[in-house]
């Protein structure tokens, strides 16, 4: 186990080494520079800025500059922000897109599992088939849509909650909601068929034939099996909710980490284009390496370290 | 096994606990600055008590100020706070002209380049210190430092010795301007400049308290070390999420300001701002385009002038556009009323020159009524130049047309709308092209597009410096055109004294360059905003910045 992790690890560190590379490079193969706007580009102005950004350096010299700013996880000030670090962005921006993300992530594999297991115990009736119908609903409206209605009916319309900002407890009940239908359809579907899966394993009529009770049965024997999928897919959906929707953050006006992504590519706004990346591919890494370990607790005919051996 | 879900429970369970604390510290950070928008939105009840006890105004700002530096925040989100709580020498009236606000008086030499501005015995900063000539001269020097980097310094290029310095060829002590004594603030330009007073109600112009800054440079960046001179000051700044200003009892001019509070959101998405302003957390927003059809007719929409116009661009050295009348074939062929009425339904006005509405002459006329419609739909004339310019090229086909333009929907639909018009009067079947923002600007300033979309917005009130663009070699130019005759003009323009002749010359300009048609004009911008009933006072120039000293709310 201990070797397996260890192997993890610097594969983890090879892999952001390689994004973090392909990012610089592909970022300085698109034409536009941070200084390209439609009013000023007088050529002392720009020749000031660059030389304030580094920017006027060999690509070289900036490559291994911007190595160095991962090692040390100091990314230096953003271009369109001059008064703020990249690491600054981040420590703010990061922990809302947590906290929102942490609360979206629960609300989703609560009522997902849930409902995925009382549709497939009440298998053909009128809970499987609301509760599908809701999946399905809950899959193919985009989020945007969702926040948009929800703001219209709940803030505009009732004024029960309030439309939108990062104030008040209030205001995280419409962006959670928002956020979770989706995830919520997703896992309820996976719960569901591989619940109906395993529900029809010999063991589960062994269990029954031994008379123990149905809600043992399910919660000790077939919940178990039947969330392998939902932990395979959990891995990435945490990484995605948990380090912002740009999207929803920016129709409830949540200053989360999600915009930062999206408008720097926009802008242009280097450090803060490979600050975010490098901190993303990070998250993503070390999420799928938690899920594999996961893995192993759950399920034990995985053995991590023989797998390996084996290899 | 037992213990592995056991461990699973455990973990659920710890996240549970994290986010919860997480919540705690966020709610309570922004706790102190939050107060009132979280009484607004509690209760009806609540919120119009607050209102009948004190006048808090609540709009939205759209995003995180850039910076609240002056010589650092140079665009609109860093401006529409910065105006309000910074004062320059001048400020713009409710005529948008630029009249004396830190300065009590303004001397101007005869032959029209050295300014000598008297500042208000009563002048003074928030915390109190006297607003000094030697703020003004730190706070330019500041801006002028080619190692601040301000994107701003351009527009002091007028001061004599100030190109110099930021271009690094030259010493801070040449720079022109200097504080003779505490209150008296002299500047010499390179040439007579009409516009001058105009240009320092830009707020890369505004003072900087020398004291505050030199003890602590990073004095902007948060509200408890801010420092400001204007009719509010910065009580909190929650950075990404809400800043607010209350009346700063030190402005000279504090009995004419009615607000006590004024609370900006910052919600980047306008149908979000637009469900804000419906449940009564916004007094003013934005209109968003999905809408703007139904909300025409709204008596809480307010339209108002902004100096600048939507314009395309030829490059005159790629064919066919290399053909004068082949430019002007492609210019007559577009329908301006039709792109306002049909494609933009925003309520602007067409252009048909390129100087925009709101600069009024010496003889009290209107530029752009003087100079009159120097290019408006002609089916007829356009058939007959494209006629013309194939023969002097000896073309038997136009060669391939493409209309490049910048990804965004109102952008696409306008060059649907000349498309099509190419197509019905000129038979030409134009190609579209969509290009992601960044690479746009950058490509089309290395010439790499035919025919390609544009803006330009006043940086300040004088129709120069929309016409100027087009000199050889200007950053600005970008369709490789490049005329003497033009180029003499501008600079004529430049050195004349007497005014009735320098609008003659522009107007020269102006009506030269829609003849020659490196560009062709579509419609003149407007602003469009909803203000709640009662919201009065709110000032918005056609050049300038948004004001707040007269706003009132009841």
């Amino acid at each position: 186990m201990a070797i397996y992790i260890v192997k993890r690890f610097f594969m983890m560190i090879a892999t952001i080494l390689i994004i973090a590379t392909l990012t610089f490079f592909l970022m300085h193969s698109v034409p536009g520079s941070p200084f390209d706007e439609e009013r000023t580009s007088n050529p002392t102005i720009q020749a000031n800025l660059e030389k304030f950004y580094k920017l006027d350096q060999p690509t070289h010299v900036q490559y291994f500059d911007y190595l160095k700013s991962i090692a040390t996880f100091d990314f230096g000030p953003s271009i369109k922000k001059p008064n703020e670090t990249v690491n600054t962005l981040l420590a703010r921006g990061f922990p809302i897109s947590f906290e929102l993300g942490m609360v979206t992530i629960l609300v989703a594999v609560i009522s997902g599992i849930t409902l995925g297991t009382l549709a497939a115990l009440r298998h053909n009736g009128i809970i499987d088939y609301s509760a599908m119908a809701f999946a399905v609903i809950g899959i193919s409206v985009p989020n945007f849509v969702l926040a948009t209605v929800l703001i219209q009916q709940f803030a505009v319309n009732w004024n029960l909650l309030p439309p939108a900002t990062w104030s008040s407890r209030m205001h995280m009940i419409l962006p959670t909601l928002a956020l979770a239908t989706g995830p919520t359809a997703i896992i309820a579907r996976l719960t569901r068929s591989s619940m109906l899966e395993v529900l029809t394993q010999d063991y589960i009529k062994m269990a029954r034939a031994k008379g123990l009770s149905p809600v043992r049965i399910v919660l000790r024997h077939a919940l178990r099996n039947a969330l392998m999928p939902v932990v395979t897919i959990m891995g990435t959906m945490l990484a995605g909710i948990l380090t912002g929707t740009f999207v929803i953050e920016k129709i409830f006006a949540i200053p989360g980490m999600g915009k930062y992504f999206v408008e720097s590519i926009n802008n242009r706004d280097y450090p803060v284009i490979m600050g975010s990346t490098v901190f993303y591919s990070a998250f993503l890494v070390f999420m799928l390496f938690l899920v594999d370990i996961v893995y192993g607790f759950i399920d034990p005919r995985i053995k991590l370290h023989r797998k390996e051996g084996d290899a | 096994m037992k213990k592995w879900l056991t461990f699973l429970m455990v973990a659920m369970l710890a996240l549970v606990l994290a986010a919860c604390t997480a919540n705690k510290n966020a709610g309570k950070e922004p706790g102190t600055t939050k107060e009132p928008s979280t009484n607004e939105g509690k209760s009806e009840g609540k919120s119009e008590e607050v209102v009948a006890a004190e006048k808090v105004l609540l709009l939205n700002n759209g995003d995180e100020p850039t910076s609240f530096d002056p010589s650092i925040g140079f665009n609109a989100v860093s401006w529409s706070a910065l105006n309000n709580i910074m004062e320059g020498l001048t400020r713009l009236d409710k005529d948008h002209r630029a009249v004396e606000a830190t300065a009590e008086k303004i001397d101007i030499s005869d032959d029209g380049l050295t300014y000598t501005f008297t500042i208000r015995s009563n002048a003074k900063w928030s915390n109190g210190d006297p607003v000094t000539a030697g703020d003004f001269v730190f706070a330019w020097k500041h801006m002028l430092n080619p190692e601040t980097a301000s994107p701003a310094a351009f527009l002091a290029y007028f001061i004599e010795g100030a190109e110099a310095y930021n271009n690094g060829d030259g010493s801070v002590d040449d720079i022109a301007i200097e504080a003779k004594d505490e209150k008296t603030f002299i500047v010499k330009l390179t040439s007579p400049n009409e516009a001058f007073l105009n240009i320092i109600t830009n707020p890369s112009f505004f003072p900087i308290n020398e004291k505050v800054a030199t003890a602590n440079p990073k004095w902007h960046t948060e509200a408890s070390t801010f420092v400001g001179n204007g009719p509010f000051k910065l009580m909190s700044w929650n950075h990404d999420v809400s800043f607010e200003f209350g009346k700063n009892e030190h402005y000279w001019d504090a009995d004419v300001v009615k607000l006590d509070k004024v609370h900006w959101a910052m919600v980047n998405d306008t149908t979000t701002a637009y469900q804000m302003y419906q449940a009564n957390e916004l007094d003013v927003t934005g209109v968003p385009s999905e809408i703007a059809d139904q909300l025409k007719d709204s008596d809480e929409l307010r339209v108002d002038d902004q100096a600048g116009l939507y314009f395309y661009r030829f490059n005159t050295s790629m064919e066919p556009f290399t053909n004068k009348k082949i430019r002007q074939a492609f210019a007559f062929s577009v329908d301006q009323e039709e792109i306002v009425n049909f494609v933009t339904k925003n309520g602007e006005k067409p252009a048909h020159g390129f100087v925009t509405f709101g600069f009024i002459g010496p003889d009290g006329k209107e530029f752009r009524d003087t100079v009159g419609d120097l290019v408006s739909f002609n089916p007829d004339k356009a058939k007959q130049l494209l006629e013309e310019g194939m023969k002097e090229e000896g073309y038997t086909e136009l060669p391939k047309v493409t209309i490049t333009y910048s990804t965004s929907e109102s952008h696409q639909k306008i060059a649907i709308a000349l498309q099509s018009k190419f197509k019905e009067i000129l038979g030409v079947d134009a190609e579209l092209q969509n290009v992601e923002g960044g690479v746009f600007l950058s490509e089309q300033k290395e010439f790499k597009y035919q025919m390609s979309r544009s803006s330009f917005l006043h940086d300040y009130a004088d129709p120069v410096n929309a016409l100027e663009s087009f000199i050889t070699g200007s950053s600005m130019n970008r369709t490789t055109w490049s005329n003497a005759e033009y180029d003499k003009l501008i600079s004529d323009i430049k050195n004349e004294t007497d005014e009735n002749k320098r609008w003659e010359l522009l107007k020269q300009a102006d009506k030269l360059l829609m003849e020659e048609m490196p560009v062709f004009p579509l419609y003149f911008y407007n602003s469009t905003s909803l203000e709640k009933p009662g919201v009065s006072g709110i000032l918005r120039h056609p050049v300038g910045y948004l004001d707040l000293k007269y706003a009132d709310k009841n």
